[in-house]
């Protein structure tokens, strides 16, 4: 009962808290608004219309949103960075980090379901896809491994954040026994998402883009990549315009994580070009057409050309320890590397899977207005959801927030 | 539906096998044994029809999910046609019907009264919104029979008169001009390279120095559409053809993805047939009308094949190109031109088996 | 140690078992021909039969070789048989000025000139039925007998069913046409036409 008044008071004072900033922080929070309710506008477009609103085809069947999806999927992943040095191996110094990591995370899965169900042809019926009450197909399917995968992991992340806050709420220490066994669950939990997220497209025998062993690896290494820049941005975002004290060495240290995972995603970039083009077959087709273009197809070069020199020149950066400690130089870095590996594992990796079709053929894939429209208004979806947990996580966490007796 | 009878691996978490309230002393599931009188039969429908079949678990948890499940209904915007005024009882029959087709099961898991319920529920509400009366069956697998499909390349000319015969027998959406067949012209001397081939050629056919090789749907024996369906919308039937529950699909399209050989087609927008030009005859896994988000593909004609017929493209076929029967008879003839003539599958690398062969003279 | 190595076996046990139970739902058969073979060998027929979509099409049927099967009955389908209603006198006297033209129509496509011309196959001397190259009366019902002597090939696969259209549906009995009513004697090869489709769709879609 005390615990349940407790919370109330908690939900009552977070939510004076996001309610109330600066004028800054209105004016960000109205400009979300807008552009979810502009989302909600071409989603109701899309409903009505069906899918045909965008550019996908059956030739291209899925595009953007699934691009999307995978890639934040990642992000969502890349959590457990923070966590395992924090809670599993009791660093002290990422603790502050980990709150808005989580955070993070929570916001990315929030994105993910939200891209999921804006590709679904009829949302409709989707409580067929709920265990018991439709028909789950497990284990065949791996698209119901991640729809496990993906809730258990939204919610390991909401509760170990929600009751390290609830005591840190009520001037309590947090019970390490109680959110350890939680943090080491979500280390592994959070490799298995993103595993069985590339096994969604790796286990396609149809499509030799995607149906290699590289393709799971490179998923994490990649996510391990783009999260923590995303945070590291987040942080100096953070500690720009806030009070909540976030030290430099911890921003050190997971750029230093950031540089090892991009080293390692390089590094499997480069085999996966010398697979492709030392002795192409047939099944190379795919890379050809997303680097060089195919039969005078050439819809991807922009994004994959921006994206590689991106990718290798953030690598390089960071591997600079003069550079990479330079905290100017290493928010450029960490933001064009989240750019590259947005598109190489969004654009660059799911629309060429589909590229030539079975037969040879070539649609290309450009998404439309209506589609984009929709994007935006999920990540301005993330990032509010974001924000409002951010907002008081840190004023829990700087003592703002406390619960009055 | 007790779990014993499944084939396939479900979630079971909480939940006892517990016998079948339908099933009577001959043990057979609803309907099979006769003594049925009419009422009782109408009972039983009553009892397990339409989204009760997934419901159909210990009583509690059943109202706490149909309390759920009239959330979702909410959402689904259903209700709003239940809800309104009902002014006559037409309008109210319709929302009855559009309410029970919106939860009822899946196709694959219901027993043979639900599946005549449903169709019975789909003719009378396609009789209410047109004043029109289609047939429609759900004619289940033929004991003894597998079907099989073999393609004489040597003999095909490229006519497309399987391309047309299919969509007008199908229903096919008009506006994207959905096909489920497409014929491919290859030049000579370049072999099967689908790369050099032209599956959208319009001039004077045979055209000199090509040939030509049709594909579809290859109800492949071992399916990797079948696999990846989170939902079990697609599934293959005993007489081995890989069919969808349009109702139950959700829109996905991972199948679509899995399938090597282009045999699946997505309703993108809402399909739409001229009404002189809708096939009246129809089946419930093959070509009633669909709606738009949800997966279709070639069922070899369902509607003819159950019932001893051949699909539309085989009786179109000029040049006798294409051959269709049971694989499971030893005196068809699908199985003499297995047996002696040079067949080969498309990538059977893949190791999909489909049950679709290519042949030359 | 023990306690090791069972943990290990275990652990692998259940790792086995799990890659198994995915996927191999109906790991029976190697591949659909091995089922095809195991499940037709107590092949007991169906239900379903052809006959319903057969009626109103006159057929004979026919016993070549281990083949048993109907084709469409061919004589009533000829307009002007019988032939002798006409051709009562010797062609010769027919061929004279001042008789009506007949058959001015027809001309031969088949082979070249030196195989074939209209005796090849029609009977002077009988022509209510067709002769074989040796010179033996063919029934105009079984003119494949007549085809089948230069088409060997095309005659074994038409037996067995990988030439020539079916009638009716896949179940038995079987109704195949027979060469005549695909192919014109006199013309038998297929015409060039435009396809009866074109998809406008699917060149936006590549554009």
């Amino acid at each position: 009962m005390r615990r349940f008044k407790v919370f109330k008071s908690l939900v009552r004072d977070s939510l004076d808290t996001i309610t109330q900033g600066s004028r800054k922080y209105h004016l960000w929070m109205a400009a979300l608004t807008f552009m979810m309710l502009v989302g909600m506008y071409c989603y109701s477009i899309q409903l009505d219309e069906g899918l045909s609103v965008t550019g996908m085809t059956d030739r291209v069947s899925w595009g953007l949103y699934i691009s999307n999806f995978t890639f934040l999927v990642g992000v969502a992943a890349a959590a457990v960075m923070l966590v395992m040095p924090t809670y599993v191996l009791k660093d002290i110094d990422f603790k502050q980090a980990v709150l808005i990591g989580e955070g993070l995370a929570v916001a990315a899965l929030v994105m993910c379901l939200a891209f999921v169900i804006a590709d679904m042809g009829g949302p409709s019926v989707l409580w067929h896809m709920i265990p018991e009450i439709g028909v789950f197909n497990f284990p065949n399917s791996m698209l119901t491994w991640d729809v496990l995968v993906l809730n258990g992991y939204l919610f390991i992340n909401i509760t170990i954040p929600l009751y390290i806050l609830f005591r840190h709420y009520q001037g309590k220490e947090a019970k390490s026994k109680v959110y350890i066994p939680g943090a080491f669950i979500s280390v592994f939990w959070a490799v298995a998402i993103h595993l069985v997220t590339a096994f969604l497209y790796q286990g396609l025998q149809a499509r030799p883009f995607w149906n290699n062993a590289l393709l799971g690896p490179r998923f994490l290494a990649s996510a391990f990549a783009a999260g923590p820049a995303l945070i590291i941005l987040v942080l100096a975002v953070i500690r720009s315009s806030t009070s909540f004290k976030i030290q430099d060495k911890t921003i050190k240290k997971i750029a230093m994580v950031v540089t090892v995972a991009a080293q390692i995603n390089l590094i499997m970039l480069i085999s996966e070009l010398f697979k492709e083009f030392y002795a192409p077959t047939h099944h190379s087709e795919s890379a050809y057409y997303l680097f060089f273009g195919l039969h005078g197809k050439d819809a991807l070069l922009p994004w994959i050309w921006t994206a590689i020199p991106l990718n290798i020149l953030a690598t390089v950066i960071l591997t600079f320890h003069k550079l990479r400690n330079n905290f100017k130089v290493l928010y450029f870095a960490c933001f064009i590397l989240f750019i590259a590996i947005w598109i190489e594992k969004g654009f660059g990796l799911i629309v060429p899977g589909f590229i030539p079709g079975p037969y040879g053929k070539i649609a290309e894939y450009i998404p439309t207005g209506i589609e984009i429209g929709v994007t935006l208004g999920i990540w301005a979806l993330g990032a509010f959801v974001f924000t409002i947990l951010a907002k008081t996580a840190i004023g829990i966490e700087i003592g703002k927030l406390r619960y009055k007796k | 539906m007790s779990s014993d009878n499944k084939k396939w691996f479900s979630l079971n978490i909480g939940r006892k096998n517990q016998e079948t309230s339908s099933s009577c002393s001959c043990g057979k599931q609803s309907g099979g044994c006769g003594g049925h009188d009419h009422e009782e039969i109408k009972h039983i429908e009553e009892r397990k029809d339409g989204f009760e079949q997934v419901f159909d678990v210990k009583m509690n948890r059943r109202s706490a999910f149909k309390q759920l499940a009239a959330s979702l209904a909410i959402g689904a915007g259903a209700v709003s046609t239940s809800c309104s005024m009902f002014s006559d009882d037409e309008s109210k029959e319709k929302a009855q019907i559009d309410w029970e087709e919106q939860f009822k099961g899946n196709y694959k898991l219901m027993t043979d009264e639900e599946k005549k319920a449903t169709v019975d529920r789909l003719v009378r509400s396609y009789q209410l919104r047109t004043g029109k009366t289609i047939s429609m069956s759900s004619k289940n697998a033929e004991e003894n029979v597998l079907f099989g499909y073999a393609f004489n390349i040597s003999k095909c000319q490229g006519y497309m008169d399987c391309v047309s015969a299919c969509v007008e027998e199908n229903n096919q959406d008009r506006n994207s001009q959905m096909q489920y067949i497409r014929i491919h012209e290859m030049k000579d001397g370049n072999g099967f390279n689908f790369n050099e081939s032209d599956d959208n050629y319009y001039h004077e056919v045979p055209a000199e120095g090509h040939f030509y090789m049709g594909t579809q749907c290859f109800h492949c024996d071992n399916p990797p559409c079948v696999n990846v369906c989170p939902v079990q919308a697609t599934w293959r039937e005993d007489d081995g053809l890989v069919v969808v529950d349009y109702d139950w699909c959700v829109g996905c399209r991972y199948c679509m993805a899995a399938c090597p050989y282009d045999g699946r087609r997505f309703n993108w927008s809402k399909p739409e047939v001229p009404e002189e030009e809708i096939n009246k005859n129809q089946h419930y896994l093959g070509n009633r009308l669909r709606k738009k988000g949800v997966m279709e593909k070639c069922t070899f004609c369902v509607q003819r094949s159950r019932a001893g017929k051949n699909p539309a493209c085989v009786e179109a076929c000029p040049t006798g190109a294409r051959i269709f029967g049971n694989l499971l008879d030893p005196n068809s003839t699908i199985r003499w031109v297995l047996e002696n003539k040079k067949v080969f599958r498309l990538r059977e690398d893949l190791g999909t088996e489909p049950k679709f062969w290519y042949f030359m003279d | 140690m023990n306690n090791h190595s069972i943990h290990r076996v275990v652990c692998i046990s259940f790792i086995v078992l799990l890659f198994f139970s995915c996927k191999h739902g109906d790991g029976e058969y190697h591949g659909v021909t091995d089922k095809i073979k195991a499940k037709s060998e107590n092949y007991h027929g169906t239900s379903l039969s052809s006959e319903p979509y057969l009626e109103g099409v006159e057929t004979i049927e026919i016993t070549e070789g281990e083949h048993s099967f109907l084709i469409p009955e061919r004589k009533s389908q000829i307009k002007s048989f019988a032939c002798t209603e006409c051709h009562s006198k010797p062609l010769s006297q027919l061929q004279s000025k001042d008789g009506k033209k007949a058959h001015w129509d027809i001309k031969l496509h088949h082979a070249n000139e030196n195989t074939m011309n209209c005796v090849t196959c029609h009977d002077g001397n009988d022509m209510n039925n067709l002769k074989s190259l040796t010179g033996n009366s063919i029934d105009f019902n079984n003119s494949y007998n007549l085809c089948n002597q230069c088409h060997t090939k095309q005659f074994e696969d038409w037996k067995g069913g990988a030439h020539g259209k079916r009638i009716g549906g896949w179940a038995p009995p079987r109704a195949s046409m027979t060469c005549v009513n695909c192919h014109n004697p006199h013309k038998p090869h297929f015409e060039t036409r435009w396809p009866a489709r074109f998809n406008t769709q699917i060149i936006k879609e590549r554009e």
